[in-house]
């Protein structure tokens, strides 16, 4: 059913479940199959990989990057991008950082943090709603004065964030899983319901398909782009907080990986980069799949000068995927 | 939809190549793994060392000193590198993965002070021994996780900062120098920086103090302006080669290289050989090789049930023109003989 939703909504192209199902959608399905040959590949060369222990591992490792995935999905979408995402996150966890060191509040940090991430995913989306910029250029500048931001008030130096509650959510859980994991799932869940129960999932994509339609119909476009710009933000300020738990301190260097591999999960999730058609499943498949590239890579022994070409290579494949469905 | 399902396989069929490119190497680790602890009969070293991001020399130096030494005693040994000096979850990851696998002590060079902190927590419940070398684990966050590493192995910045000073003071007797230091507030950059300060203290000026991010695009730039607004700056100080190479273009820029001396630390190839010619005053060499190299040693006098100090000094040396030659020959090893702390048992 929450397939059928994205393609009722997309204007451009109508696709029925049927003829849906019988012309497989193979940018959708790229992910899950090319995790599932991941690990059939990885387990067979090192059994280590699919070990309970390094599935937990990998689990917690793609935390992250799940989130952040899952908000850069609302904002592709809509068919805009955000850039920034990796930089809002150094500076969320710096904001956290800061008010923990001030406070010694780990609850207040946090929401701090969260609203620091948001407040600039609510200017990007304002800037390029109302003024009429275009995404790539307002999220590019966000990510320049992010990171600048974080650096200022930081004054570049990383602080170390000592608390038992960050330790615990890096380093306990439920059962084999983390809380990071569990975060992440919940994170995820919410968005799937969002994107695909709710009338606000319903206008991302209808602004997404088409935004003169969308308009036409009623749906309040600006809007719709302010709110997925601030998700993305609010989301890069959980990965703040995953991120702090994660390495125990607030660096003010950002972590540029992120921002590629955020936009790589989308498009290995088969999230059309034209919007309007999307899934949340499909981006947290591709973080799975991009953390499993790099961690089957380093249990193999394999130089880490091959991993980002392994990325690459994949990232494009599965782009190409998408073209191939038009 | 043909044409789609084709691509997709050609799509599987490359990443398979790339795959088995990749095993080839991952057999070789692992058949002979198994081989030494069959021969020695159990207790053979098989070490894990995860270290900083090999895009500097500085690390790649480390990397062969690791691989030198262990293929000198027989050790099995698998390096594995952060993609960047930025990549803190990355370099984690890295290290959580290779927790999982079969090795009985790990090598760790951490980018930061914590981020392998959760990641070594695994480790050290098992007991497996931990080897810091070159930057230390915050202590605080290390005690936090129970994580207790053997030995610490580094070089004392201080001192290497002490070197320098003294040199420039044998340089240029007198006058105004300025300082360019790493990443505001890290650790390694303010020992050189405090360790070069008490050296000249009393008997240079040091008329401004100032950070370039460890790079040497910034450092040059920096020293560009630095020298604009002190014309009669005699000396520069930078905390490591890459930036004072670039402090040393700025010099070559404005034709002063005769009139202002530039010392770094570090002791890269390519600042030994401006050492040689003359562009760079001189380096203090520390060494990476031997850094790695002390780790491997480490690990083994730990799993032949040996008590090994707490904190190993890494040797380093201060390279003038006059020695730079030597140094180069020696390369990446010392070229100056120093007492190894872990042969002496």
């Amino acid at each position: 059913m929450s397939t059928v939703s994205p393609a009722v909504t997309d204007a451009g192209e109508r696709v029925g479940l049927g003829s849906r199902l019988a012309s497989a959608p193979w940018p959708e399905l790229a992910a899950p199959l090319g995790l599932v040959a991941l690990i059939i590949v990885f387990g067979l060369l090192d059994p280590t990989f699919v070990s309970g222990g390094n599935i937990e591992a990998m689990l917690q490792a793609s935390a992250i990057l799940v989130v952040l995935a899952v908000g850069q999905t609302f904002v592709v979408a809509t068919a805009g991008i955000d850039l920034s995402m990796a930089s809002v996150m150094t500076l969320g966890a710096i904001v956290l950082g800061l008010v923990y060191t001030g406070t010694d509040n780990i609850w207040l940090a946090m929401v701090a943090g969260v609203a620091a991430a948001g407040a600039v995913g609510l200017i990007n989306g304002t800037i390029i709603a109302k003024g009429r910029i275009t995404d790539f250029i307002v999220t590019l500048g966000a990510l320049s004065a992010a990171s600048g931001l974080a650096l200022i008030i930081s004054d570049g130096k990383p602080i170390t964030v000592l608390n038992r509650a960050m330790l615990k959510l890096a380093s306990s859980g439920i059962g084999p899983l983390n809380w990071s994991v569990i975060i992440a799932a919940v994170v995820a869940v919410a968005a799937h319901f969002a994107l695909f129960n709710s009338r606000f999932g319903l206008h991302v994509l209808a602004t997404g398909g088409s935004e003169e339609s969308a308009r036409a119909v009623g749906v309040r476009t600006a809007r719709v782009k302010i709110a997925v710009y601030t998700l993305s933000g609010v989301l890069a300020g959980v990965g703040a907080i995953l991120l702090v738990a994660r390495v125990g301190a607030a660096e003010p260097a950002s972590n540029t990986s992120f921002l590629l591999n955020s936009v790589a999960a989308v498009v290995l999730g088969g999230v059309s980069l034209f919007g309007g058609r999307a899934t949340i499943i499909g981006p947290v498949m591709g973080a799975l799949l991009l953390t499993a590239l790099v961690n089957g890579l380093t249990l193999l022994g394999l130089s880490q000068f091959y991993q980002p070409l392994a990325v690459g290579i994949v990232v494009v494949l599965a782009a190409l995927l998408t073209r191939f469905q038009k | 939809m043909v044409k789609g399902k084709r691509m997709w396989v050609g799509s599987f069929a490359i990443a398979g190549l790339l795959l088995t490119g990749c095993s080839s190497s991952g057999d070789d680790a692992g058949t002979a793994s198994a081989s030494p602890a069959e021969s020695a009969g159990g207790d053979a070293a098989n070490i894990a060392a995860v270290i900083k991001g090999l895009d500097n020399p500085f690390f790649q130096a480390m990397e062969d000193g690791i691989n030198a030494s262990a293929q000198e005693s027989g050790a099995q040994v698998t390096v594995q590198a952060a993609t960047s000096i930025t990549d803190t979850t990355g370099q984690a990851e890295k290290l959580t993965a290779m927790a999982q696998q079969d090795f009985n002590c790990f090598v760790v060079n951490p980018i930061s002070g914590t981020n392998l902190v959760q990641a070594l927590a695994p480790v050290a419940a098992a007991g497996t021994p931990i080897v810091n070398i070159d930057s230390p684990i915050d202590e605080a966050a290390a005690k936090e996780a129970d994580v207790v590493a053997k030995t610490y192995i580094g070089t004392n910045n201080e001192a290497a900062g002490g070197k320098a000073g003294d040199y420039m003071v044998e340089t240029i007797s007198s006058g105004q120098v300025a300082l360019i230091g790493g990443i505001a507030g890290d650790v390694t950059s303010q020992a050189r920086l405090d360790g070069f300060t008490a050296a000249v203290d009393g008997k240079l000026d040091i008329v401004q103090t100032t950070s370039a991010d460890w790079e040497r695009q910034k450092a040059l730039t920096a020293a560009t302006d630095i020298m604009a607004a002190n014309p009669d700056l005699k000396g520069f100080f930078a905390a490591n080669d890459d930036m004072g190479l670039g402090i040393a273009r700025a010099v070559a820029n404005v034709g002063k290289t005769s009139q202002i001396a530039v010392i770094s630390v570090d002791g890269n190839e390519d600042a030994l050989r401006a050492v040689d010619a003359g562009d760079l005053t001189a380096t203090v060499a520390q060494y990476p090789y031997e850094i790695g190299a002390l780790g491997v040693q480490a690990c083994e006098a730990v799993l032949a049930g040996q008590e090994i100090p707490t904190n190993i000094e890494s040797p380093t040396a201060l390279v003038t023109k006059d020695n730079a030659q030597q140094a180069l020959a020696a390369f990446p090893a010392p070229f100056e003989e120093y007492q190894n702390p872990l042969s002496g048992s």
